[in-house]
Parts: structure tokens; sequence; C-alpha cells
């Protein structure tokens, strides 16, 4: 067992946990992030990225001003992983335009400090024009914007840049065990370091549960309890940008869903279906996906020709509110001092809240931190930028002076900003790593070895989630065995462990993509049989793999 | 402009070309279409006959052992349907099974001597050859240029697998891991294996190559030496006594420059399959449509067949369209090659398949209809495993003869066949049995559409 | 904001993030490069990856799964896309039937509309005269000299000259194409001289305009929208039934045009006109007497706009033409069908990947011992010459029309 003293400990690293992390160390308390998967690996990773203006939540207008300020700040601090989407909401009947109107104004209010116009009204002709694939019996529709971001870059870099600071991430580990006083106050957190295999355990009095859906799980591994409300969402992800614009409609049941073009795809969503399984074995099931379909196919009449490459699942870690539906859940959030709750002193836990708020979160709960230390600091996390925004990149000169293709630095640029260049450098005493990897995207193996070596990816997926591996029209197919054999190169590993990493990232794009099944994927997974258990053999293959959750019972 | 043939093939995989070969060696007059190439243009090249019976965890020791045990268990197999053929005694079943197959598989390797994709193997026993990801797999056939002669066989044999700096899609340290680590666990031969680097820059750079400007490159003159040259000092170092290459030797000239390789190093050097799209599938591809052409058939490329005329249990023409053409061929005979989901043949939304040319119900691996199957469902959890993925067992029921069947189990028209991926009832990524049962079907259907044209007169 | 002043904000802001909504004509072809599972087999085939290298030129293969999904704008294509040829053979091979030729259009309408900046200067001067002149090349200043060049041509030839006819009503309009318009005369004399001996009836434009290939291939949208309105319109006030062309570019694009803006006139290559109308036996009868006491062997190139934007059947009737002929002994080349990288445009910006694409061509054509090599394209015709002769070959071109028009009889 290694030991060793933090002021806090932060437990999960999705959006909130990362930002609590950087807040903690900006501030200069000694700060361990502990994550028992990989950044940003659970509900973080399976929204669409939208950092809202709080649009939906005009019952409580301190939240929509708590958003639109948050935005703001955003775009001053990340604006490199940030893009705007246009929005059309199209109207089928008056009755949709009726019902709502009062979201207009509500909206209408902050429009102008995050620079973006107030909710207007086109005819359909216009509509039209804007996006010729809407249903042509459009009345009217109203056009709002909306700010984007990368939800995996964003978690990524409040690690990183926690780890600027001093602090220290540790991903797979995760929290089995609390040390407790006898006054009921916490001494240390015990983890199962799932790499090594070993247990260990540090000295702190503060902990941060930021668990999201395990939340619950983690209060009461310290004996302590969590109310919570778990909620299932799904999303269908396009192979490429199917609309111009994003688009809003009610959905069969009244819920507002979505299609918004997201970088190089487009994401439908999203469904809430309350949850007690464990977020793990959740896949998206047919109903959910049939779903959201029939509803966008009002407006969007052809969208089952587009091509589905996969789905995903997420679980929203909500306050829990009881007899009320999902959407009327509140989106503000809480914060639980279990000190004042008769709970364990020290421990700190958070329900709800959003994408877009999670600074504001961190904030909040870093002055609690801070008071609870006696070391009270003021929070910068919304000025100083996030690495890689100082200023814009010449993709220009910079392939010009690499030789390397203008959309690879470019879709490199939407993930780095500045710091690509360090990236670039390497090719200069490695030009085999200016070669492409991943044909999607495109990535090229310099980008891949700089995210092994400083970005703590353990596996396929993680690498996944840094850089968009895999993430294409062909899943991973093409690129998974490559960026295996560079993985296996960079840690050292086996020759068993490279075929389990392949095993591993195909069962994780097979997740996504099996219950979406059809059409072109047909194809798409008769060639990756065809690869990898065909001429690879691999379904042969003796090697230590271990089923996952989703795998279970099969 | 519209044109009469006495066969038409739709399909210019291996199925296809197969059973136009054969056709036109017979002197029927054969037009084949094909609006793509698909899985035999960039499979691995090599042939395989039978690895695996589903779910198995041991190899076939040889593609007749595994015959054998497949027409007992699988008698409705593309391989075993000729069993229920009226004219052969029942005694004789397993016999002509096996017969057949291997009568495919010495037809496949005298037509294609002497073309760019010899054949080494036999029938009577299943060779493993080595992947680029180190791993092996049992099959028949394959290119000569894989050969590697005695490498499992002596006690001291040394492996050397070169990869070429900037070519991601080979990473021979991964491999020579991969591959160690299975002798090991097996105690056999090779146990040393060692990796090394190359330089090859057909257009100067150390990056971003690919399969194709590095076999074309190979295919000059002179290029082969400097890579001999190279490797010397690796060779020397490890004392290898076999070297192991990428499948980029060449299009034209992979025999040659693996001979000239062998030569300037002592050792034994062969390719390893890869994955899509190789150049191996290249050249067999290329050999299957020469050897068609040779014999006197006529390749229409470019031409998908979209539609067909009917008269009663008869099928008089399809329309072949182009991108901006359309064409009435009108012929006494059919074959369907269209391939599966990657030729195209069998399709599918989230409601159900269909077979695209002829509208002809597909079935599941089990024989019932999959029309109205929702794909999802027909998927295992697991993504690879030997149970593989049920829906790539859907496909076109047959009757003995090879013509498709409709739902009351009798044949749709009297002069339609089907082979290759196109059939239900297998699935050749965890039996591995793709090709042979692409070429099988298609000889075997070809035997057939001679009889029945040369029955009419 | 009412209503209209809210649609102009929105198309600034869509314009401010460069986002251009696909035409109603463009969605099939987006629908089709939804079908690529990344096989990479077109990579293996690609005449330009061939010729030039995987990193030079990213591939159809890039082209479909990676380039036309660069959000929003394909701004950072610009440095592969204008490298296609637009020959077509990824999507012969494909096993999917990909539209990758297409799609290169849309993308490179994309960037020409929102950062001309990026599109190579070279399409930037073409797209100039033709919106000067109405033809991909500047036509001659003195109609004079026009004439002299083409009787020069005629008389080098052995061609008789057939005057032009303009008339409403004719069955048949012959479309020449810029390059014989302008540069490659003798191509649109032979045609007379084909039309008239077999008695077609057959009408000329009054006035000449570019078929709008060029501009297409550039993505020059807007002119190739007004170009192809024009032909249309010309089109439809001569009152033909049918439009025959010489050049294989023009082949493919007019019957893209006749059958999106509704026509109701099909167009087709003259070699296609001659197989079906005027039929092999009458051809070969023509030609029964072609022969002279020496023979002379050729190959044929196939235009890629031809075997693969139309049909394949093209050529089988240029070799059934070409074998009626005593006197000539056919070599097939193994590049036959192999793009002679003039196409795409490339030639315009890029000249040392053309010309890197058309090598593969000689090499092969040296190799049949064949003295002359046949095409019926100008296009093809002008890249496989100007290759042939810097190479210092003897090897000559024909344009197959020209080629079949000196070895009918002369009417009397």
């Amino acid at each position: 067992m290694t030991t060793s003293e933090f002021d806090v400990v932060v437990i999960g690293g999705g959006s909130t946990g990362t930002a609590v992390a950087r807040d903690c160390a900006m501030r200069g308390y000694r700060t361990l992030l502990l994550e028992r998967d990989d950044i940003a690996s659970a509900t973080v990773g399976t929204c669409a990225g939208m950092i809202s203006s709080g649009l939906k939540y005009r019952d409580e207008p301190d939240i929509m001003a708590m958003c639109s300020k948050e935005v703001v700040y955003w775009n001053r601090i990340a604006r490199h992983i940030i893009m705007k989407n246009p929005i059309l909401a199209p109207l089928l009947d008056l009755s949709d335009a009726a019902s709502d109107s009062s979201y207009m104004d509500s909206y209408s209010e902050h429009v102008g400090e995050r620079e973006v116009p107030p909710m207007m009204f086109l005819t359909p002709d216009d509509s039209l024009e804007l996006e010729p694939m809407l249903h042509p019996d459009i009345i009217a529709s109203v056009y709002y914007e909306e700010y984007f971001i990368d939800p995996f870059r964003l978690c990524l870099l409040q690690a990183l840049d926690a780890r600027n600071h001093g602090a220290v991430i540790r991903t797979y580990c995760e929290v089995i065990d609390f040390e407790v006083n006898d006054n009921d106050e916490i001494e240390g957190v015990v983890f199962y370091n799932r790499v090594s295999g070993a247990t260990e355990d540090v000295k702190t009095k503060v902990v941060v549960n930021a668990a999201g859906p395990w939340a619950h799980k983690v209060a009461k591994s310290a004996d302590d309890k969590l109310p919570i409300r778990l909620n299932k969402g799904a999303h269908v992800i396009f192979d490429r940008r199917i609309v111009n614009v994003g688009l809003t409609v009610k959905a069969i049941d009244g819920r507002w869903i979505y299609l918004f073009p997201h970088e190089n795809t487009t994401l439908l969503g999203t469904t809430a279906l309350d949850t007690w399984e464990d977020p793990d074995t959740l896949v998206a099931s047919f109903d959910e996906i049939e779903y959201l379909l029939q509803s966008m196919e009002t407006v969007l009449p052809s969208i089952r020709e587009a091509r589905i490459i996969r789905t995903m699942t997420g679980v929203r870690p909500l306050v829990p509110e009881w007899k009320v539906p999902e959407g009327k859940v509140t989106r503000g959030y809480e914060i639980v001092d279990h000190s004042e709750k008769q709970g364990k002193k020290g421990l700190i836990s958070f329900l709800g809240g959003k994408l877009v708020t999670c600074r504001h979160m961190a904030e909040a709960v870093t002055d609690l931190v801070g008071k609870k230390l006696g070391k009270e600091v003021a929070c910068t996390t919304h000025e100083k930028p996030l690495p890689g925004n100082e200023v814009d990149v010449d993709i220009i000169a910079l392939s010009k002076e690499y030789g390397i293709s203008l959309h690879a630095l470019e879709r490199m640029r939407a993930r780095r900003g500045t710091e690509m260049v360090k990236v670039l450098e390497h090719t200069k005493e490695h030009p085999e790593w200016k070669t492409t990897i991943c044909t999607c995207e495109p990535i090229i193996e310099a980008e891949i070895r700089v995210a092994i070596r400083e970005e703590f990816p353990q596996t396929l997926n993680d690498i996944r989630r840094r850089i968009r591996l895999g993430t294409g029209p062909c899943q991973g197919t093409f690129c998974t065995y490559k960026a295996a054999a560079i993985l296996a190169e960079e840690l050292d590993l086996s020759g068993d462990d490279f075929l389990v990493d392949i095993l591993d990232f195909r069962a994780e794009r097979w997740k996504g993509i099996r219950q979406s099944m059809r059409g072109e994927q047909l194809a798409q997974e008769e060639l990756a049989q065809g690869m990898y258990a065909c001429v690879g053999n691999l379904d042969q293959s003796d090697v230590d793999y271990d089923l996952k959750p989703w795998e279970e019972g099969c | 402009m519209d044109i009469e043939a006495d066969l038409v093939v739709i399909g210019a995989g291996m199925a296809g070309l197969v059973a136009g070969t054969i056709a036109a060696e017979a002197g029927l007059n054969t037009v084949l279409l094909r609006k793509g190439q698909s899985a035999t243009a960039y499979s691995s090249g090599a042939i395989d006959v039978i690895g695996y019976v589903p779910e198995a965890s041991e190899a076939f020791a040889s593609p007749e052992e595994g015959l054998f045990i497949l027409s007992r268990l699988y008698p409705l197999h593309p391989y075993s349907i000729i069993g229920y053929d009226d004219r052969i005694e029942t005694e004789k079943i397993v016999d002509t099974i096996i017969e057949r197959a291997r009568e495919t598989v010495s037809w496949l390797k005298t037509h294609l001597d002497g073309t760019l994709a010899p054949l080494d193997g036999e029938f009577d026993s299943n060779i493993h050859p080595i992947t680029i990801l180190g791993t092996t797999k049992p099959t028949c056939l394959i290119q000569k240029t894989m050969n590697s002669g005695n490498l499992t066989d002596r006690e001291d044999s040394v492996l050397l697998f070169v990869g070429i700096s900037g070519y991601a899609d080979f990473n021979p340290s991964a491999a020579a891991q991969t591959y160690l680590e299975d002798r090991m666990s097996t105690g056999s031969s090779p146990r040393k294996v060692a990796h090394c680097v190359v330089q090859v820059m057909p257009f100067g750079k150390s990056y971003n190559l690919s399969s194709i400007e590095l076999a074309r490159h190979l295919d000059h003159e002179g290029s082969i030496e400097s890579i001999a040259e190279q490797l010397k000092e690796h060779i020397e170092q490890v004392g290898a006594t076999h070297v192991a290459f990428p499948p980029i030797l060449g299009i034209q000239n992979a025999l040659r420059n693996k001979t000239k390789l062998e030569e300037m190093t002592g050792t034994t050097v062969f390719e390893l399959l890869g994955f899509p799209p190789s150049i191996p599938g290249q050249r067999l591809q290329k050999s299957l449509e020469t050897i068609f052409v040779k014999s006197g058939g006529k390749l229409l490329l470019g031409h998908e067949a979209t539609s067909y005329q009917r008269e009663g249990d008869v099928l008089k023409s399809i329309i072949a369209t182009t991108p901006r053409r359309q064409i009435k061929i009108d012929a006494k005979a059919f074959l369907l090659a269209t391939g599966k989901y990657i030729g195209g043949g069998i399709s599918g939304d989230e409601n159900g398949l269909k077979e695209t040319v002829f509208g002809l119900m597909p079935v599941t691996g089990d024989y019932h209809s999959a029309t109205d199957i929702v794909p999802s469902r027909s998927t295992s959890t697991l993504s690879i495993s030997p149970m593989g993925q049920p829906i790539q067992s859907c496909g076109l029921s047959v009757d003995p003869e090879f013509r498709p069947v409709t739902e009351v189990g009798t044949e749709w028209v009297v002069n339609l066949f089907a082979a290759g991926a196109v059939l239900a009832g297998y699935n050749y990524s965890i039996e591995k049995s793709g090709l042979g049962v692409a070429a099988t079907s298609g000889y075997n259907a070809a035997k057939n559409i001679v009889a029945l044209i040369k029955e009419v007169p | 904001m009412d209503e209209n002043e809210a649609y102009e904000y929105v198309k600034s802001t869509l314009k401010k993030e460069k986002i251009t909504p696909y035409h109603s004509d463009e969605l099939e072809i987006v629908k089709s490069i939804g079908s690529c599972i990344n096989c990479g087999l077109c990579i293996n085939h690609c005449p330009v990856v061939a010729s030039v290298g995987l990193d030079r030129f990213s591939g159809p293969r890039s082209i479909a799964v990676e380039l036309s999904r660069s959000p929003p704008e394909f701004w950072a294509t610009a440095d592969k896309i204008y490298l296609c040829t637009g020959c077509g053979t990824c999507r012969d091979v494909c096993p999917k039937n990909v539209n990758i030729p297409e799609i290169v259009n849309v993308v490179r309408a994309n960037i020409f509309e929102h950062r001309p900046d990026l599109v190579p200067k070279g399409l930037m001067l073409l797209k100039e005269i033709v919106e000067e002149h109405k033809r991909a090349f500047e036509p001659w200043e003195d109609p004079e000299e026009k004439k002299e060049s083409r009787d020069m041509r005629l008389e080098r030839l052995d061609l008789p000259l057939i005057p032009d006819i303009v008339k409403k009503g004719a069955d048949v309009l012959f479309y020449p194409g810029c390059q014989a318009e302008e540069l490659a005369q003798e191509v649109r004399e032979a045609a007379k001289v084909i039309l008239d001996y077999f008695d077609v009836d057959f009408t000329l434009l009054e006035e000449f305009s570019c078929c709008s290939l060029p501009s297409h291939l550039m993505g020059d949208a807007k002119n190739a929208r007004n170009l192809a309105k024009q032909m249309k319109k010309k089109v439809k006030d001569l009152g033909v039934k049918k439009v025959i062309t010489t050049c294989a570019g023009c082949t493919s694009n007019l019957a893209d045009m006749s059958e999106r803006d509704e026509w109701g006139v099909p167009a087709y290559h003259l070699l296609e006109y001659l197989a079906e109308e005027i039929g092999f036996e009458r051809i070969a009868d023509a030609l029964k007497d072609s022969g002279g006491e020496s023979q002379v062997h050729v190959s044929v190139h196939d235009p890629c706009h031809l075997i693969r934007h139309t049909s394949r059947q093209v050529m089988d009737h240029a070799l059934n033409i070409l074998r009626s002929m005593p006197g000539v002994r056919v070599s097939e080349s193994i590049a036959h069908d192999s793009c002679c990288g003039g196409g795409g445009m490339v030639s315009y910006h890029s000249t040392d990947v053309a010309n890197a694409v058309t090598k593969e061509n000689m090499q092969a054509l040296q190799k049949t011992g064949a003295e002359r090599v046949v095409t019926p394209c100008p296009l093809c015709t002008a890249q496989l010459e100007s290759n042939l002769f810097k190479s210092g070959s003897s090897i000559e071109v024909d344009d197959l029309t020209v080629f079949i028009a000196q070895r009918l009889p002369k009417k009397e």
C-alpha cells in the first residue's frame, strides 16, 4: 500500500469532477482525482455536448441567467473546442407555437452577452431554403443559436490543467472504502488500482463525491446516504452532418428532442427513462431508437435514409425529485454537505447540474472545500484559459512547414488549439509518424503517440475519447489494429495484451453499433468480421478476455 | 445496346468467375456483369475451404475431415446441400460432397497456375499461415508467395518479421510478439522470433505508404535488391532462417521478388495474410478475370442488374444499368453471385432483409424467413466470438441444384441459380470457409447450368 | 425583427459559419457517400494514388470517409480535393458504387463559394474565360484565321469540307464540344463527314456555348447552372430529337443535364449513334475498301467519361468498328482503360500530377508496338499527344472520329 496526504480528494472524472480538481488545484489545494474508469467515460461522454443557454429552464430564471453567464466564460477559456450551431425548431401546427411562447422571451433576455440573436420566427419558405429536407408542410420555424463543446476534450483539458497546477490525476482507480474516525470525520480514502491490482490508500480530510450515477454508491461505501434519481438517456449517431442546422422538435410524448450536427457527425437525442440498472450494462433499446427516429421524422421525413453508425447511452444523476417527469426535475444542482445531515464530516456530494454549469458547481464546492480547510482563496477558473486556447492557429502555414494535410491539421486544431504544435514537432524527428492511422477523422500517428505519452490512456477506448479514434463511419474497423500496435509499442505490452486491446475496442464499438444495426452497418460489420475473425482468427484466440458488463448473460 | 447470351452471371467474385469460366469453357456464350468488386478482390488471397464448425475450438486437420463432419451436422450447408440430390445414392452422399470440394480445389489450382496468383496447398490438409497480427488461421490454399517452407518443421528456425517505415498497416513488433507467445504456449517451432524495419520510399517519403504504391514499386526492376541489402544486417544479427513480409511483394512480380530475396539472403521469404484491401486479393481477382476472359467469356464491367423479366417459371431477361445507360440482356440461364452485405446481394433496414436483384425471400441461418427480422436481434452481444454473428448466416436458400427457392420450398424459376455469399446457412468468418464455399457453389451451379442449357436445343 | 429581417440575419450567420445547404440534385450523391465501408479497394485502383503516392493524394477513400465529412464547408480539403481526375475508377471497383467523382464536385463547389482564395489559380483563370466567352478555351479572334486553320487540317488529313448546317426541326443536334470547336477542329469536321456520309439529318448550334462540364468540375456552380440553362433553351429551340457529341466529357455531362433539367432529348456519343442507329453492317460495308497496301497498327485508349461515366459498351462499339477496317490491326494495351490524367481539371493547376498519371498509359502503349493510338475524346487525345511527344515517343494520336472519317469513301 502506498500512502500520501492530500487536502482534498475528488471522486469522479466527469465534467464536474475534473472542474473541481482544476479549481482546487488552481487555488493551491493539494488535490487528488480518483476516477474508476477513464476521464469522461460516463455521463458527460454520452451527452450532445451542448453548453446550454438554459433555454429549457424558463421556470427557473436564476438557472437561466447562470447558464448564460457560464456560456460567456466557456467562450473565454475554451474557445478552441467550442462550436456554434444555428438551430431551427420547425412547427407543424400552431399549437406547437402557442403553448410555449414564453420561452422565447426568457431565452432572449441574455442573448447579448452570448453574442447570439434573440429567437426569431422564419416563414416556411425561408425555413425550407435553409434546410431543404424539412417537411414541406411546416408552417413556420423558430430560429436560435446555441454553443457546443467537445465534452471529452473539455474534461481532459480540465484534468490536464489541474495536473499542471499540481493535482494528481489517477484513472482506473475505484474507491472502495473510507477511513473514518470515531467522530464520523473522514480521515482517508481506500481505492483499488485496476491496472496494477493493488489496493492503495491516501489521507485526506475532505472528499468531493462527483461520481455522477454512482454518487450514491460512493456515499454508501462511506456508510452514508445520498438519495438520487437516475435517468437513462440514449442518442443515435449519424455518419456525417446530415442537416445544415440543428433541429428541435416535440416528440411523441411532448418532450423536446433534437438533431444536432456535431463536428463531423450528427447526434439525435435524447430519451429519458428512470433506471435502477447498473449503468455499465445499459445499451440503447429498440424502443428508444424508434422513439427518436419517428419523432424527428415528423419534421425531417428522410431521416431514415441517413446512415446510423451507432448509439450511445448515459445516465443522468438527477436531484431526487419524485412525482414529476424527468423534464420537470430541476437542472439546478445540489451540493450536499454530509456533515450537515448527520453524515460523515468532510464528505461533500453533488447531485444534478448540467454540462454548462460544471464550472459553477465546481466553484461553489471549492469555496466550501476552502472553508473546511480554513484556506479560502478566490476562484479564477472563469478567467484562466484551458490549455490550447491562447491564440488562433494558422493551419495553412503549419501544413507547409510540416508537410501534413490541411484537413488532418484542422481536425487536430479542433482538439488541441495551440498545443498542436507540440505534436507536430515530433514529426521532425519521426517523419513516419505523419502517417494517417484513423482514416475517418483523420488522425496521424504522432497525435496517437503524444496522447498515449501525455494524456494517460490505458486502452484504445480511452484514446478514442482523447482524439476521436474510431468515431467515424467505419467505427474503428480499420484503425483498431493499427492503433493497438502503437499502444503496445508505447506501453511495451505483451502480444496477448495487444490482442486483448483489439478485442476490447471492437467490443466497445459493438456495444453502440449492435443496437441500431441496419443498412450499411450490416456491410460494415461483415467487413469487420471478415478482418478480425476470418483473417485475424481472433474469434479463436485464447487470450484472457474479460466479459464486459453489457456482454454478460448472453 | 441490348445483347443475348446463353448464361448471364451477376457478380464477379470467386463464385461468379468460377461458374462463368466453367460455362464458357463448356462452350456457352457467357456474359458476366459486375457493378463493383467485392470481398474476393480484397480478401487475404488465401482460399479457405473449412477451418471450424461453428462454436468449435479446434481447427480441422484437413478440409476432408471438416467436410466429413459438416455434412453430418449441417446437411443444408452450401457444401452439403448437393447431398439432397436424388440422383446420388444415400451411402455416397458424404463422399460426393467431399469429392466435389476436392475437384473444385483442384480446378482452382490448375487454372490459377501461371497466373498472378498461383497456389500452394492440398485438399488433404489445412495449413496455418501467419497473419499480419501475428496470429495464425487454418486455410487450404495459399498463394505461392505466402509459402513459408519448413518454418514450423525445423527445430532451429528463426523468424524475422519485416516492417516498412511509414507503412502503418503492418507493425512487425506487435506481430512478432504475438506470434512468439503463441509459439511458446504451444511449444512449437520457431522458438526464436525477431522483428526489424526497412526503408522503402517509392516517392521519396517514409510516411503514408500504401500497399498499392509499395507493390507497384517492387514490380519495378531493381527495387527488391535494395530491400535485400537492408535486410542482410538484421538477418545476420538474429540468425534468421525465415523472413516474413506484409503482403506487398508486388502485383506482377511478387513470386519473382520472393525468389530473388531468397537468393540474395539465403532465407525462406514469404508474405503474411493481410487485411483488406490486400494485394494478394487483387492478384486473385485479376487472375480469375483473366481466366474467364481467356476461356471466351464476356466481362461487362460497370453494369448493375436492376430489374428482370420473367415468364411463368422461366427468367427471360435482366435489365443492366450503368451510370448513364441501360440495356436488356436475354439469356437462357442466370446465376446470382452478388455476395452478401458487402457485395450488396442482400440488404436490410431495421424492419427486415431483402435480396436486391430479384426480391427473393432471404432466410436466416436456420432457414426461417428473414424478411421481417430486426437485424439487431440477429446479433450476439459478443462482437468477436466462435459463435459469430447470426446475421452473417442470412441469405438465400437453394435446392440441391443451387436454384433459389421460395417460401414453399420449390425453385422460383427453373433457370436461376445462386452461388457464393448470397447463400444462407453458413458463416464464413467463423468457419473460415469463404472462398471455398464461393468456388464450390459456383462450380456446382455451373455444372447444373451447363446441363440445363445443353439439354435444351 | 420581422420575418424578412430574420431570414436575412440567418442567411448571413450561415454564410459566416460557412454552411451551404445541399441542392436537391446533390442529395442522391451525398446519400451514396453514406454507403462507404472504408474498405480501401478504391485506393488500390486509383490512378492518381498509384502515380504520386498516398501522401500526396489521400485518395478516393479519404474523399468518401474523411474529406466529404469536413465540417461544414470543407475548406481544409483544398490541398487534396483538386487532385482527383474524376476518372471514376474508384466508383467502378467500389462494392457500393459510392459516387466519389461527383462528391468531389460538391466539395469543390463549397470551397468555390466560401473560400475562393483556396481555389487553384489556374481554375480561376479558366472561370474568367468561361464567363466571358461561354467556352473553355479562348476563341479565335479572327473568324478568317479560324477558317484557315480548319482548312489546313482538312487538307492535311484528306477530309472533305462538309458545310455547317443550322436549321430547326432536324433529327439530330451535333455538338462538338469546346475543344473540337476551337482547337481540334478536325474532329468537328470529321463528325460532319461521317454524319453526312450516312445521310443523317443534323444541325449544329447557331451560337456555340460550353456544355458546362469544366465549370461543374471546378465547383463554379453558378456558371455551370447558367450554361446548363442556355444549353437547354438551345436544344429545345432547335426541336431536335437527339444530341450527338464527339467529346467523352460532353457525352456524360449532356446526359446528366438532359435528365436533371428534363430536356426530353437524350444525348449520345457519336459511337453509340453509329452502333445503334446506323448499325455495324452498314459501317463495315462503308469501310470495306478503306485498306491501302500498308497495314496500320493501332492501339486504343478508353476515355473515362465513356467507359465509366457512360457505359463500357461504348468502347466495345469502337473496337467493333476498328476491327471492321481492313488494313488496321488493333493491339489492346494493358492500360487501355487507365485514366489519361487529363480529367478533373487537374492539368490546369497540377500538371505534374496529371502527367504522372499519363505515364502509366505511355509505358503500356510502348509495349504494344503500335504506331498510333486512337481514342474518341479530344481531351484524352491532347493529353496523350503532349506526353508522348515530350517523352520522345514516335507514337501518334488520332481522334477516333477523324480516323473513321478518313476511311469513308468520298461522296460524289
